[in-house]
């Protein structure tokens, strides 16, 4: 097995992510999937945006334009 | 008459971490690899002109690398010709061959080499910019600038007015973010611009004699309650900080626009004057992409970030001054006693809650409104520490000024099974029941009488077994007293005959990060009409109370701080507890009973203890 490489845009990890870690992942082509040097997390690229999408699910104000201060 | 200032700078950065950190996989280290550095240039550039095309003046902060780039140096002249940008120095970017050379080592923070290493450094920067451009520059900065480091800057080129000085609330937070990677343990200074402290940077000068001589400006402009619960570098008014944040939808990104309008809403708080600041390396930038955005979203958030500022310079609501220029005008009408104050509402998570922060020479502090107003973090800046950083002090990475409460550090209202955290706040008793204003959230409204800035907060209900109590907390903040006057109102009751205890508090301990300290040799002493108390502290679990109390004070000669607390008449008790090494706090009190209604009123006051 060759070693695992930066992924397209510096995928970070999606459950690093949750707890406010930044951490790259690593991309293995064999298996076509991300990978992270600190959890277990693995997955295709749809889980990690899946994860990712569930990340910002917490800022509710994330699309809302606020101007009354 | 209100003024919006806004500072934008861009840095010509050789060799940018991120971008150089990509380039290099699979690769052996090499900082100059032409490749990233035409990269970086061309980022450079983008960003100058996508500043210009909204009509937006910047300040152009040269590395030391940057200094050997001839392209680099000639867009600096151009653009300082054509549209009158400051040419600065930064002290970023630091690493390059000719570094390597001189000075011999891969340390990339200005802060964390010794102080001689300091010294030849800064010598070696300014002049090499002095050799390039033919005159000294009057701004400077990094991601923190130590006291000792800017007193030697202002020593040697006294015509330095301005400098990036700190990052607001990067510390362990920034550091856990970071896959406990990047050292800038910076927590604990104000988070706009301020006048700084000789002793200490952190703190704000006291008056002449303690003004270190330059106007400090925080890098980036943050969210006030999102960055102290959060990594730094996720919300603030760096757009790619934004997009590694994830705070986005689609590709539009409305939490910019409302970062920088929280900002402009300062003025309110601050007699007309409120400001923000944009600060973006190359290395935000790459073309590679970066925080799972490709090149054009790294692109159009910058883009969009830029035009609002150019819109409102257009109508007239922002002022673009170059760094020094900001300088100059921060220091006309500024007292050293002004304090910078804001009451801070959730604009991310959708909540209503509000914090209010307040920094002054003496102190640093937040109200929590979703704890009642509970202080939840509480800096002594009265001390103005003399805490050096770098290779050869006691705290080497350690730049953080130290807390006396930081109720995220240390645990706050809510523990763990036993002990208590670091807040403070009030309890109302009756007949065994007890309620901690933490458990009332509220709202709360700010105004001014003359020189005293009153944080006012809408009444709680508290619900006994057999009758209900309204409580209000009232904060008067009197200019250049280094006291907070806390009023707490009963101001009405379903049993007017029954009888409530008001208990003021605040359980403190001290440090810089969430691991506790040895609060061995704290005193904890009460004065009253009736007596005195005093214990040295030893994890016993101590506690002591006297009747008519005058003061009740810790001294904490590890932070040299004396934390008071004293009421303003009558018959009323005082008491301090002792912690425990499970709950390394102490907790000093002032309470008092009333029937029916009634109010307790006391001051909070920071002091150097020696």
């Amino acid at each position: 097995m060759a070693q695992g490489r930066k992924g397209k845009l510096n995928y970070r990890c999606p459950r690093c992510l949750m707890r406010e870690i930044d951490m790259d992942m690593l991309f293995d082509a064999e298996k076509g999937e991300y990978y992270c040097l600190r959890c277990s997390f693995f997955g295709p690229e749809a889980e990690v945006l899946r994860v990712n999408a569930e990340f910002r699910d917490k800022y509710l104000d994330r699309a809302t334009r606020i101007t009354d201060f | 008459m209100t003024t919006f200032y806004l500072n934008v700078i861009h840095r010509p950065e050789m060799v940018p971490e991120y971008l150089q950190k990509d380039a290099e996989e699979g690769k052996a280290e090499d900082v100059t690899r032409s490749d990233v550095i035409r990269e970086s240039l061309d980022i450079f550039r983008t960003q100058q002109r996508v500043a210009h095309d909204n009509d937006i003046r910047t300040t152009i902060q040269m590395t030391y690398a940057s200094l050997f780039n001839e392209e680099a140096v000639a867009i600096a002249k151009a653009d300082h010709e054509k549209y009158g940008d400051e040419i600065g120095s930064t002290f970023l970017g630091l690493q390059c061959a000719q570094f390597r050379e001189k000075f011999a080592s891969k340390e990339l923070a200005i802060w964390l080499f010794s102080m001689e290493d300091k010294r030849r450094i800064v010598d070696e920067v300014f002049g090499k910019f002095a050799e390039v451009f033919g005159f000294l520059p009057t701004s400077t900065g990094s991601y923190y600038m130590d006291a000792e480091l800017v007193n030697y800057i202002k020593d040697r080129y006294p015509h330095v007015k301005a400098a990036v000085a700190t990052c607001w609330e990067e510390g362990p937070k920034a550091y856990h973010n970071a896959n406990n990677s990047w050292y800038t343990l910076l927590d604990g200074g104000p988070w706009n611009p301020w006048i700084p402290s000789r002793r200490n940077i952190h703190c704000p000068a006291s008056d002449a004699d303690d003004d270190i001589g330059i106007v400090a400006i925080p890098h980036l402009s943050r969210d006030l309650m999102a960055v102290f619960d959060g990594p730094g570098s996720y919300y603030g008014t760096h757009p790619q900080n934004i997009l590694r944040g994830m705070v986005y939808e689609g590709r539009e990104i409305p939490y910019f626009m409302n970062i920088v309008d929280q900002y402009r809403a300062m003025a309110k708080y601050n007699r007309g004057y409120a400001y923000n600041m944009m600060f973006v390396g190359p290395g935000w930038m790459s073309k590679s992409g970066r925080w799972e955005a490709d090149y054009d979203f790294l692109l159009k958030s910058y883009e969009d970030g830029m035009a609002y500022y150019g819109q409102l310079k257009k109508e007239g609501k922002a002022v673009d001054l170059t760094m020094s220029e900001f300088a100059d005008a921060y220091r006309q009408d500024r007292a050293y006693s002004q304090p910078e104050v804001t009451l801070w509402k959730d604009i991310l998570y959708g909540s209503k809650r509000q914090q209010f922060w307040f920094a002054d020479p003496s102190m640093r502090f937040c109200l929590d409104m979703n704890l009642g107003g509970a202080m939840i973090d509480l800096r002594p800046y009265a001390a103005k520490l003399i805490r050096p950083c770098g290779v050869g002090t006691k705290h080497i990475q350690d730049a953080s000024y130290p807390f006396l409460v930081q109720s995220l550090f240390r645990a706050g209202y809510f523990t763990h099974y036993a002990g208590e955290g670091a807040v403070k706040s009030c309890k109302f008793g009756h007949a065994g029941e007890e309620v901690d204003l933490c458990a009332c959230r509220t709202q709360a409204s700010f105004s001014e009488d003359g020189d005293t800035r009153v944080v006012t907060l809408d009444p709680v209900e508290i619900e006994f077994e057999t009758f209900t109590i309204g409580v209000q907390s009232i904060f008067r903040l009197s200019e250049g007293t280094g006291e907070i006057e806390i009023t707490r109102k009963i101001v009405s009751s379903t049993d007017p005959s029954a009888e409530v205890s008001i208990d003021e508090y605040i359980t403190a301990c001290y440090g810089t990060t969430e691991y506790p300290e040895d609060l061995t040799g704290v005193k904890l002493k009460l004065k009253g009409k009736s007596g005195k108390e005093s214990i040295d502290y030893e994890y016993r679990c101590r506690g002591a109370a006297i009747d008519g109390i005058e003061s009740a004070e810790a001294i904490v000669p590890q932070v040299d701080t004396r934390l008071s607390m004293r009421p303003d008449a009558g018959d009323v008790t005082g008491y301090f507890r002792e912690g425990m090494a499970f709950s390394p706090m102490y907790t000093l009190g002032i309470k008092k009973t009333v029937q029916g209604t009634g109010e307790l009123r006391t001051w909070l006051r920071v002091e150097k203890a020696s």
